[in-house]
């Protein structure tokens, strides 16, 4: 056998045996069907639906801070209705949106079939982790709103435990959130291990299953430890024992070391997904195998660990010892190298690659732009002198938001975009899904360069009311914010359209050579592979067609003819 | 040089290192990313798919060029490390002869007590060219001692004292002192109305350094305080100095003087020599005493119709006299 006709044997390409119609959203009908679906892709798509929610939420949020903040002093609200805003936004954006974006959605989606199985490991866990989420995500909400909470995300003592109990009730939101989190990433372990299909070693695992499994790794390791500090807290609160407030004999410091010893691990819990995708999609169009793939893989799994050593980062003017401040500033620095050694390589793929820029590759190509730019200005925050002066100014907030929204949103947005056809069976119009785009990307570096720049000129954050001198950068980036809720607005119109009266899209509309695009859904059975998801040299002409089945019936019998 | 690093103006000894580190940081971030996206831009142009030209697979990679990428910005690291470092060190040992100066943070004002025992709040004279040690505590929740032009930075905590010291390398004018933010989030008042006002949430905790001369300094010291430079001419000086105090001690974010209802502490004008009405019944005569007891114990005697959210100032006894002389200054009009 050659190799082609072998992959060709290797996996089912025949998939007019699943009956015309009796896809995975359409086999089943009813609201109850979907409650109690065990099917990875239905609560992946469940969990895409409520991610979105959070995502529009907490941007209307943030649209409403900026516009607060046109104008030093009150534009549309009080100090006080300020702060419980820029509490919901960021409490919003991380605990029920950013964390669970990629890897709870899209992973739940095509985990099984990027490995060749039928399903996650524990499916019933995967539907509990899901009510989980949304248990915690309206006990986290029903706490911030009607305590009026305005701690911000970050919930410092003994800020956040004065006045009455509203925070314990948060807190036990958010715990619940991290348990949905723990089990999800246990369920991804655990697949990732035992599931794959005969042929699917560890060095042909797609990145973007390398990106989650370390991201999993990362979930059962660190959340336990978030859960433990606001059990602490609510101990503290209930019973009065003192563990972080100082008046009850309890040293604040304390609890910003618990918090960010989850946090900052929890910024490649957001982050890692996010490059995964990149790896994927940069592999696509560019039709070819990721350049230094185990050097990527393993970038991940040393980020995943590196994560654990640099929390003190957040915490060099804190009042923790100066030693610890030394070596947490050292350890900082090498987190650059596995950051770097990524954009490298996804560089020299593009080298001699035959690429194509459609939405999702516009997407991931701003991320390896807007990444380097959030990577290098974390440079600024590392350095011990300089970040005396950037830490808790703008400077901080448009670092994170280029890392997280330039990185993990745009990564999503590229994986969105890259998969859409495949959830949902229809293809979207390419023009204005470009359209958005460069709303989005102008919209977001208007609004967030113009935040560097404040805070090296010393503005702090959490700041309701500013000094005169910072009015015209506030309002340039409040009209960025603006611009970018109208790419959104875009977007969402585009993808309601497609979903409306889009084209029926091929099995495989990018020609990808990925796993999990040949197939309708899941491998009708299990897959031996033969090759590599990204070997384009390998994979059959069958499995690289873009068109629909009906015109690759067309193609062969004019082939036939000719 | 300022243009490109948006930087506050050089206050400090520390200033020119860490504006120098964030140049120096500023330029290698511009010329890595530049040279990032032009290889990007380079290669997606150079490789753009074209019908009959095929991606060349990517085969084993290259071992050199991993190892080299991985380990050749080590160098640029461990430097970077370094000179952050060193300039760390010099920022947490205070020399030996500092001119101490004890800090308190709270919601919303910064209180600073000089070795002679005065105590000045939301601003402070301080001394040029002298190395000056503040030792920091917050008496509710976490502040931070933030002075951009001064490039330092370190957070207040209750229970627990932390230090910080500079040298400033220029005098102050009036118009321009040198200003002290808060930069770890602390709150606001519930349902303020007026949150753009000076010392009312977390945005507006601030304080004013007034970098003064060191002779002028230890006059101070040796003197203390006496009423400020403005009031020099003023009809009668105690009157001048308590409005000051009024206007620079926060006072005015809670207390009104134009005897309208409204804000959040009891109206002054009219309230001199006035029975109040207290909380929980009973009243008293606003003489000399009870003024005195409000401002330094507000939680004694707390005044109908008003919460208990005033926190206590510790003015001096001349300080006090002057607000007094002001509030009567308020039933004259
Ligand atoms: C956070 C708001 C707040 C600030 C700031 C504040 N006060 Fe008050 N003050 C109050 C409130 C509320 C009361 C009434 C309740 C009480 O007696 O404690 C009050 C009462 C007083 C009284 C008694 C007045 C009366 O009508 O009986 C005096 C005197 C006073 N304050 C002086 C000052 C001075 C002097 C300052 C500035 C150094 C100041 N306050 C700052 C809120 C404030
Ligand atoms: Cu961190
Ligand atoms: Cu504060």
């Amino acid at each position: 056998m050659t190799v082609e006709a072998e992959a060709e044997a290797a996996i089912p390409a025949d998939p007019h045996h699943i009956p015309e119609g009796a896809d995975y959203i359409t086999h089943e009908h009813g609201l109850k069907s979907w409650l109690t679906t065990v099917d990875h892709k239905r609560i992946g798509v469940m969990y895409l639906i409520s991610i979105l929610l959070a995502f529009f939420a907490g941007g209307v949020f943030a649209l409403i801070l900026r516009t607060e903040l046109l104008t030093p002093g009150k534009t549309i609200m009080e100090a006080d209705t300020y702060n419980e805003m820029f509490t919901l936004h960021g409490a919003i954006m991380v605990f029920l949106f950013i964390i669970p974006s990629i890897p709870a959605a899209l992973g739940n989606f095509f985990l099984p079939i990027m490995i060749g199985a039928k399903d996650v490991a524990f499916p019933k866990l995967n539907l509990a982790s899901l009510y989980i989420y949304w248990i915690g995500a309206i006990f986290t909400l029903i706490a911030i709103v009607a305590g009026h909470i305005d701690t911000g995300w970050t919930f410092y003592t003994p800020y956040s435990m004065r006045g009455d109990n509203s925070a314990v009730w948060m807190t036990i939101g958010v715990f619940i959130l991290g348990f949905s989190s723990i089990l999800t990433g246990l369920n991804f372990i655990a697949t990732v291990h035992k599931m794959r299909s005969p042929g699917m070693h560890w060095r042909r695992l797609p990145l973007f299953i390398w990106g989650i499994y370390a991201t999993a790794v990362i979930q059962v390791l660190a959340t336990p430890v978030l859960a433990i500090t606001l059990l602490l807290l609510a101990t503290e609160k209930i019973v009065g024992i003192g563990i972080f407030d100082p008046a009850l004999g309890g040293d604040p410091v304390l609890f910003q070391h618990f918090f960010w010893f989850y946090s900052h691990p929890a910024v490649y819990i957001m982050i890692l997904p996010g490059m995964a995708i990149v790896s994927e999609v940069i592999a696509c169009f560019s039709r070819r195998k990721v350049f230094g793939y185990m050097f990527i893989a393993m970038s991940s799994v040393a980020l995943a660990l590196l994560g654990f050593l640099v929390w003190g980062h957040h915490m060099f003017v804190s009042g923790q010892s100066e030693y610890a401040t030394m070596v947490f500033s050292a350890l900082t620095f090498l987190v650059a190298i596995p950051s770097g050694v990524k954009i490298f390589n996804w560089l020299a793929t593009l080298y001699q690659g035959s690429i194509s820029l459609e939405s999702p590759m516009l997407y991931s190509l701003a991320f390896i732009a807007l990444f380097t730019i959030g990577g290098l200005t974390g440079l600024f925050l590392g350095t011990l002198s300089t970040d005396i002066h950037l830490h808790d100014t703008y400077f901080v907030v448009a670092h994170f938001h280029y890392v997280m929204v330039g990185g993990t949103v745009f990564g999503f947005l590229s994986g969105l975009h890259y998969w859409w056809p495949k959830i949902t069976g229809r293809l979207y119009d390419e023009r204005w899904a470009r359209v958005a785009f460069v709303l989005v990307f102008i919209g977001f570096n208007v609004t967030f360069f113009s935040q560097f720049i404040l805070g090296s000129r010393g503005m702090p954050r959490r700041y309701y009311s500013y000094l005169d001198q910072f009015q015209p950068l506030h309002m340039t980036s409040s009209g960025g914010a603006y611009i970018i809720g109208v790419g959104f607005v875009v977007m969402a119109i585009m993808f309601a359209k497609s979903l409306k009266s889009g084209a029926k899209a091929g099995r495989n509309p990018w020609g990808s050579a990925g796993y999990e695009w040949p197939h309708p859904h899941n491998f009708a059975e299990q897959p031996v592979f033969t090759r590599g998801p990204y070997d384009y040299h390998l994979a059959t002409e069958r499995e690289l067609f873009t068109g629909t089945d009906e015109e690759w019936d067309a193609h062969m019998a004019k082939k036939g003819e000719a | 040089m300022n243009q490109f690093s948006q930087l506050p103006p050089q206050m400090s000894t520390f200033a020119p290192d860490v504006d120098w580190m964030y140049l120096f940081l500023f330029w290698l971030s511009v010329a890595s990313f530049v040279a990032i996206v032009a290889v990007m831009v380079y290669f997606v142009f150079k490789y753009r798919r074209r019908p009959g030209v095929e991606a060349v697979p990517t085969g084993h990679g290259n071992t050199a060029l991993e190892l080299a990428w991985t380990f050749l910005p080590l160098i640029v690291l461990a430097f970077l490390f370094h000179e952050g470092f060193r300039v760390y060190v010099q920022e947490s040992v205070p020399p030996e002869n500092t001119v101490d100066i004890h800090v308190t943070g709270k919601q919303w004002s910064w209180e600073f007590t000089h070795s002679n025992g005065i105590t000045e709040t939301n601003e402070a004279k301080i001394p040029v060219h002298t190395p000056v040690r503040l030792i920091m505590s917050s008496s509710d929740v976490l502040h931070s001692f933030f002075v951009p032009d001064f490039r330092i930075k370190r957070d207040v905590v209750p229970g627990m004292y932390t230090t910080l010291w500079f040298e400033a390398t220029a005098l102050s004018t009036p118009e321009r002192p040198v200003r002290v933010f808060c930069a770890e989030y602390c709150g606001a008042l519930q349902g303020s109305t007026n949150g753009n006002d000076r010392n009312t949430n977390h945005s507006t905790m601030m304080a004013d350094l007034h970098i003064i001369p060191q002779e002028e300094y230890a006059t101070f010291l040796r003197e203390g305080g006496g009423p400020p430079a403005e009031c020099a001419d003023a009809v009668d000086v105690n009157v001048c100095w308590g409005q000051y105090i009024y206007a620079h001690n926060g006072c005015s974010a809670c207390h009104e003087i134009n005897g309208e209802a409204g804000g959040h502490g009891p109206n002054w004008m009219g309230v001199f020599g006035e029975e109040i009405a207290l909380e929980g019944g009973g009243s008293v005569t606003a003489d000399d005493a009870y003024i005195k007891r409000s401002i330094l114990d507000p939680s004694a005697d707390v005044v109908s119709g008003f919460g208990n959210i005033m926190p206590p100032y510790r003015l001096r006894d001349q300080e006090i006299d002057a607000v007094i002389a002001f509030m009567r200054s308020l039933n004259a009009q």
